[in-house]
This record gives C-alpha cells, sequence and structure tokens, in this order.
C-alpha cells in the first residue's frame, strides 16, 4: 500500500501556523499606514501612489482571513465527526499552497503578484509553516484528492461544506432544479443570446427565491443570508443567469427595508417578495463607474414628483422589469455622493417590440461576452416622471449611504454567484477528463490535468468557507463589509481560474462554442468586474483595513 | 381521508453503485442516500389529492436506519403533514425484507385508518416490487399496481395500470392499496417557505417492537456481483466470415 499523503498530526500544524500569518498581516498593516499617512491620517493620494503596496496588504489579510476560516471549517467538522480524507486533503493542499504563495508571491492576476517585499515585509516561516508549504499540497496529495473526487458518491460538494441539515435540504432543491430545468437548456439561452423565459421566474418565485431573506411581515420568508447564498450557489452553478435572477431583488430589497419608509416597505416589498415585481438598479453611468460619487444624472423636483435626465448604462435586466431603484442627483451644486438620492422609479415592463415603453425612457441592448440572459442596456432618461412618494426615505441626499448598506449583501451574494460558477467549472471539467482519452487512458490520469481539478476543488472550498462565514456575520448583526469584499475578490479570480483551466482541459472542444465549457468562461469573466471590479475591491479593503 | 405513504431512504440515482469487496452486498458506507423516487411520485400524489380538497391528511412513514429521519424531513418540506419514523436497524446495510415492512405497515394502518395507502412501485435498490401487494394482501384490501393516473370516485379508485402492450383501466374499492409508476406525476422542488415548515412538523419515531412485529431476515442473499463488463468487439474480414461467426459462434442464425 502507498503511504497516505496526509501529513501526520495536519490539524495542529494548521493551527499553529494561523498566528504567525496572521502577525504577519498586522505588521503589514502597520507598514501601510506609515507608507500612507501623514499627520495621522491616510492620504488618499498616497494610498494611490502605493497602490501595490496597499493591494499587497488586501491580498494578503484575504489569505490569512481565508485560512483561519478553513480551519476553523475543518475544527467544526472534527467535532461533528464529519472530517473524512477528503476534508483532510483539501486542508492540507489549501494551507500548503497559500502559505507558500504568501511566502513566494500572491497572484492578484495573471500577471500581477502581490509580494510581502511590496510592503516591505519579508517573512521566515517558523516550523509548522514550513511543515506545511514542504509537505501540503504535493503531487501526491493532489492525486489522491482526485482519486476521491472521481468517487464522490453522488454528493454535491467536493469535500462536506459543515453546514447545517437544512441548509443542504435548500441545496438538494436548488441542486435538483439547476440539472432539471437549467442546465439542458442555458447554454442554447447563452447561444441565442435570449432571455431566460419567464416560466423558469415563475417556478423560482414560487420556491420562495425572491422573498428568500425578506422579513415575513413583508411577505418574504425571513431566511438567514446562509441560505441566500446556498441558494445562489446552487442556481448560479446552472446558470450565472438564473443564479443572478435575485440579486436585484435581493438589492432593491435591501435598499427598502434600511433606508424605505413604512409605506414603502408596505407597498414595494410584498411584491418583490412574490416575484410579482421585477427591479432593476440604476446606479453606472457612461463616465461613473467604480467613481460612482460623481454621478451627473439630474433628478429635479416638480410640482407633483421629480424629472429624471441623463444617462445610465449596464444596466441588467431593464427591459423586463417593473421598478427601477435608481440613483441621481438631486442636488445641483453637489459633484460627490453627499447630492445624491434613490428613486424607486416605477416603469412598465418592455417586450421584445417595445423594450422601453415607458415615456422619457429610452434603450439599447448592450451586446456581451456572457452573463447573458437578463441582458445588457444603455438607458436615456429626458423628463422620466417619478412620484413624489418614490424618493426612498422620503429625504434627499441620502442616496449614496442607503447604497453603501446594500454592498454586504449584495458581495456576498456575489461570492456565491462566483462559487457556483466555479463549481459548474469543477464539475464540468472533471466530466470531459474523465470521458476523453488519448495515449489510451482518461485524460483525468495525467498529473498535470488531475492538478488542474484539485486545486479548484481546494480553492471553491477555501472561498466557500470565507462566503459562509461572511453571511454567518450579516446573519449575526455583525459588520462584514471587510469579509465580503475579500470573498468576493477571492471568489472572482478563483472562478476565473477555474473556467480557465476546465476549459484547457477540453483542450481545442473547449474553443468550441458547442461546448458548455466555453460560455462557463464568458460567465466567469464578468465575476472579476462587476459588484466592485478586483482593483477597486482591493482598494476599498485595503482602506477599511487601515480604519 | 388519510392517506398514507410508505417511503424508503435507497442509495441516490445518481451513484454509481459498488459493490461491497465480499460480495455480501452494495457499498452504502458514506454514500448520498436519497427517497427512493417511486416513493417520490406517491408523495408528490398524496399531496396533490389534499390540495384537490380530496384528500384531509398525508402521513409518511419509514422503516429503517435512524437516519431517515431526512427523508421524512423531505416529504413534509414537500408537503406532507406528519410522519412516522419506525428504527428497525442501526445497520444502513441491512436492508428490512418486504413481508416485514408489509407487516409493520399494516399496523400502522390498522392505527392510524387510512382510505388509502400510496406506495411506489418499487425501491430502486433492491427492485423487489413486493411490499404494496403483500400490504394489500395483509390488510384484504383492493390493490391497483402499476398506477399512472388516479381519480378517486366515491368509494372507489379509478386507477389506469401501465401493463404490458399498453394501458389497464380498472375500478378498485376503497380503502386500497395503490402502488404508483414513474409517469403518474412529476414531483415538485420543495419551496424554501416549507423546508421551514418541514423543521415544526411532528415526526413519531417506533420500533417494531411497538408493533409487535419481528423484523428478523428471512431470506438469505448468497452473492451480490458487478454486472459483467462488455467485451471488445471483433473485425471480420468478409460477409461470409460474419454469417459463419453468426451462426458457429453467436448462434443467432
Amino acid at each position: 500500500m502507498t503511504p497516505s499523503p496526509l501529513l501526520a498530526d495536519l490539524r495542529s500544524l494548521t493551527t499553529a501556523a494561523l498566528p504567525e500569518v496572521a502577525a504577519l498581516s498586522d505588521q503589514g498593516r502597520t507598514a501601510l499606514r506609515d507608507l500612507v499617512s501623514s499627520g495621522g491620517k491616510v492620504s488618499n493620494a498616497a494610498m494611490e501612489t502605493h497602490q501595490f503596496a496597499a493591494h499587497a496588504l488586501s491580498w494578503l489579510a484575504t489569505y490569512v482571513q481565508a485560512l483561519q476560516q478553513l480551519d476553523a471549517w475543518a475544527g467544526r467538522l472534527e467535532t461533528a465527526g464529519q472530517f473524512s480524507e477528503i476534508e483532510a486533503l483539501i486542508l492540507q493542499i489549501g494551507f500548503g499552497e497559500y502559505l507558500a504563495q504568501i511566502a513566494g508571491g500572491i497572484p492578484m492576476s495573471q500577471g500581477e503578484t502581490a509580494r510581502l517585499s511590496d510592503l516591505g515585509l519579508s517573512w521566515a516561516p517558523g516550523t509548522a509553516a514550513q511543515a506545511l508549504i514542504a509537505g501540503g499540497n504535493t503531487a501526491a496529495a493532489r492525486a489522491r484528492l482526485v482519486a476521491l473526487m472521481r468517487d464522490n458518491h453522488g454528493r454535491a460538494t467536493f469535500g462536506a461544506t459543515g453546514l447545517d441539515e437544512e441548509l443542504e435540504m435548500i441545496r438538494d432543491q436548488f441542486r435538483r432544479y439547476a440539472d432539471e430545468k437549467v442546465i439542458p437548456v442555458a447554454h442554447d439561452w447563452h447561444l441565442k443570446d435570449e432571455l431566460i423565459p419567464m416560466q423558469v421566474i415563475g417556478e423560482l418565485a414560487e420556491m420562495g427565491v425572491f422573498g428568500l431573506t425578506i422579513p415575513e411581515e413583508f411577505g418574504g420568508f425571513g431566511l438567514s443570508k446562509a441560505s441566500m447564498v446556498v441558494v445562489s450557489e446552487e442556481l448560479s452553478r446552472g446558470y450565472i443567469g438564473v443564479g443572478s435572477l435575485g440579486t436585484r431583488s435581493e438589492i432593491a430589497a435591501e435598499l427598502i427595508l434600511c433606508g424605505g419608509t413604512p409605506e414603502q416597505k408596505a407597498k414595494w416589498l410584498p411584491g418583490l417578495a412574490s416575484g410579482e415585481i421585477l427591479p432593476t438598479a440604476v446606479f453606472t453611468e457612461p463616465n461613473t463607474g467604480s467613481d460612482l460619487g460623481s454621478l451627473r444624472t439630474r433628478a429635479v423636483r416638480t410640482e407633483d414628483g421629480w424629472e429624471i435626465t441623463g444617462n445610465k448604462t449596464w444596466i441588467t435586466h431593464a427591459a423586463r422589469t417593473h421598478v427601477m431603484t435608481l440613483l441621481a442627483r438631486t442636488d445641483p451644486d453637489t459633484t460627490d455622493y453627499r447630492g445624491l438620492s434613490m428613486f424607486l422609479a416605477e416603469k412598465t415592463p418592455g417586450t421584445d417590440d417595445a423594450p422601453f415603453p415607458t415615456p422619457g425612457m429610452t434603450g439599447g441592448e448592450i451586446e456581451v461576452l456572457g452573463y447573458r440572459g437578463m441582458k445588457e442596456y444603455e438607458l436615456a432618461f429626458d423628463g422620466f416622471k417619478v412620484g413624489a412618494d418614490n424618493l426612498l426615505g422620503g429625504q434627499p441626499g441620502q442616496g449614496f449611504k442607503q447604497l453603501m448598506q446594500t454592498f454586504e449583501s449584495a458581495r456576498i451574494q456575489t461570492a456565491a454567484r462566483a462559487i457556483g460558477v466555479a463549481q459548474s467549472a469543477l464539475e464540468t471539467g472533471l466530466q470531459y477528463a474523465e470521458d476523453r482519452k488519448q495515449f489510451g487512458k482518461s485524460l483525468v490520469e495525467f498529473p498535470r490535468v488531475a492538478g488542474k481539478l484539485a486545486m479548484m476543488a481546494v480553492e471553491i472550498m477555501i472561498a466557500r468557507q470565507l462566503t459562509y462565514f461572511s453571511a454567518w456575520q450579516k446573519d449575526h448583526d455583525k459588520r462584514c463589509d471587510l469579509e465580503a469584499g475579500m470573498a468576493k475578490l477571492l471568489g472572482a479570480r478563483v472562478a476565473w481560474a477555474a473556467a480557465d483551466n476546465a476549459l484547457q482541459i477540453h483542450g481545442g472542444n473547449g474553443f468550441a462554442l458547442e461546448y458548455r465549457i466555453s460560455r462557463i468562461l464568458c460567465d466567469a469573466r464578468i465575476l472579476n468586474i462587476f459588484e466592485g471590479a478586483a482593483e477597486i475591491q482591493a482598494q476599498v479593503i485595503a482602506r477599511r483595513l487601515l480604519d | 381521508m388519510k392517506v398514507l405513504v410508505p417511503v424508503k431512504r435507497v442509495i441516490d440515482y445518481n451513484v454509481k453503485v459498488r459493490v461491497k469487496a465480499d460480495g455480501s452486498g452494495v457499498d452504502l458506507a458514506n454514500v448520498k442516500m436519497s427517497m427512493n423516487p417511486f416513493d417520490e411520485i406517491a408523495v408528490e400524489e398524496a399531496i396533490r389529492l389534499k390540495e384537490k380538497g380530496l384528500a384531509t391528511e398525508v402521513v409518511v412513514v419509514s422503516i429503517g436506519v435512524k437516519q431517515a429521519q431526512e427523508t421524512l424531513r423531505n416529504a413534509l418540506a414537500m408537503g406532507a403533514d406528519r410522519a412516522i419514523l419506525i428504527e428497525a436497524t442501526a445497520d444502513v446495510h441491512q436492508d428490512i425484507e418486504p413481508l416485514a415492512v408489509a407487516k409493520l405497515l399494516a399496523a400502522v394502518v390498522k392505527e392510524e385508518g387510512p382510505g388509502l395507502v400510496l406506495c411506489g412501485k418499487q425501491a430502486i435498490d433492491n427492485d423487489l416490487n413486493a411490499t404494496g401487494q403483500m400490504l394489500a394482501a395483509l390488510l384484504g384490501w383492493a390493490q391497483g399496481t402499476f398506477v399512472s393516473e388516479v381519480a378517486l370516485d366515491g368509494d372507489a379508485a379509478k386507477v389506469t395500470r401501465e401493463v404490458d402492450g399498453g394501458l389497464q383501466q380498472i375500478s378498485v374499492k376503497l380503502p386500497a392499496v395503490l402502488t404508483v409508476d414513474l409517469r403518474l406525476n412529476e414531483p415538485r422542488y420543495a419551496s424554501l417557505p416549507n423546508i421551514m415548515k418541514a423543521k415544526a412538523k411532528p415526526l413519531a419515531t417506533k420500533t417494531p417492537a411497538d408493533y409487535g412485529v419481528d423484523v428478523s431476515p428471512r431470506l438469505t442473499v448468497i452473492k451480490t456481483a458487478e454486472p459483467a463488463g462488455r467485451k471488445a468487439g471483433v473485425k471480420v474480414g468478409s460477409v461470409d466470415e460474419l454469417i459463419a461467426k453468426l451462426k458457429d459462434e453467436a448462434g443467432v442464425i
């Protein structure tokens, strides 16, 4: 019998390595603060000058948080008697690889590496970290992990998630829905660039997707963010478009719950919960993406309400929806976030022939690589009328603050979407690697192919645990903007890597539109861009670490 | 009218079944288990009867290991009202035989007094297709097997049976045992609110002793083996050679 690739005392090694990297992250924080502070305050200009240092800290802190959550996951499984060989291998490879990257350089993207030297730091790993770096992510460990993955006995995830039975029952239902109603048809929707059929939206509404986290008093089901994560994961595994149908409802509901008047809550939330009201989020403008505070669309007070004038772009699902959560400038004397207000702007849902029938607004489709199914639009507003009751919260100037309050939820949900997309890439890659034979054997028998699949499974579990942690924080009313941002940042990189590597396993066939992996690659690409591009996300994390 | 639906926890239909090394059975250790798909169809039909106002209560019952609780929770999440778990063994590899299951179900029927028992036609693990029939015999009730359509009509059920070569329509007097086939309906997905509600629904735990039934095995499994793998084909040089081989080796012409 071949010796086990598992390290003896794995659990004590991982636990012992954590304080060391946490200290390293603290040193990084001090180093960055010294670099970018003047007069005891963080200077935005200096943060830009030292952007590589700042982002190196963001990635370092993200890795440390991710490893802490992976270790905590292993501990919980151990207590529950569920820590079996596959989970041990994921833990070991994850620690081995991430510690090695912390020491040698963390890939922020394919061509950019975050190094400790960017922060003026160096690290001599201690005994536990050394042992994990040397013996954690070995070829034998990866091979054994893939052997177990091939023998996964119909389970939804590679390795136990550590979630409770009820969440796993939710997972099973939505996984089955995706397997039966989404996966067989999604590729066709993508290739034909079609909207997801209303029937699917109706079925998801019946299953409770749109009212998931809305409190029961407003017609929702008052479920946890953790359940929202599981649902988003499984639906996105089917198709990112389907996993994203709930995103705008989640944002609109959060906006109204946090910032709406009692009347607005009573008016809008039940319809959002039942899926009868489909919302779209109208924030981005042609010249205003990440720098949202500078947006220029104006809202002018009239006798009976407001008139909106300006241009918006990258509006997902704009045509078929009933209401826009629309951010516009109500105070013309301002140029930053202070003069912005949020509107619940009602419109008539469009059809294929007349996508934007409401007077005062026109729109055109933006053709896109992936993330289809709801379609992207640019919109132009010219004296578009919004009722006086439709200013969120009833007070102008609150828009940016109101929107910020939704970021935690939106980022958690986006991280979950990334995990779902990554999981679909992994499953698609594994299936192809088993079916396709070259040189007389399945591709999966080749170490370079198996190694890709092993790393996908490991990184998906890491991103998953970081995301579950953010959701847990949110469910327990703890601030989690930092963790949610980290989960989104890491999840998006993991999804792109998984899609790219799974396509690589397909060889030429992966480059053919006919194969599903070609779509998964296109879908994965958006994750690093929307809901906070990777660079902005890293900047926000760094800024927050210095608070 | 109360409807009773027995559900069995079986190896998930997505799992590649593997025979234990000693040939004593199928390896079930650490394998994903689910509700027998035919039983899911029976649960769905019972819930639809209730939604149509034709049934007052749907009671699901499972016999086997403690973990069958999960299977029952699933049925509750679909919309069943109440569950009974009869813990008959602690060993996931012990299959409770149809006669023992039928005797236990007969005892449950006497206690619960349903007007209809809806079962899956067979469990996908052992494919025995026996429990429903045995239960009907023990109760002295009418039975309808391989049912693809059900319509309640006063004190009878009009059912369509899938038989060799076509469909047979019969009327069975209630109370009856119906065993359902694949085409009866498409089971629903449990919705989020119903999954939440399932937690609070009653689930009673019993043992075979509570019903005075002996579940010790009466059958012996001699051997379990994987189906033979496909053998490689041969290339023939000519039509004559092909005919000769079909005649002499395969013996088909």
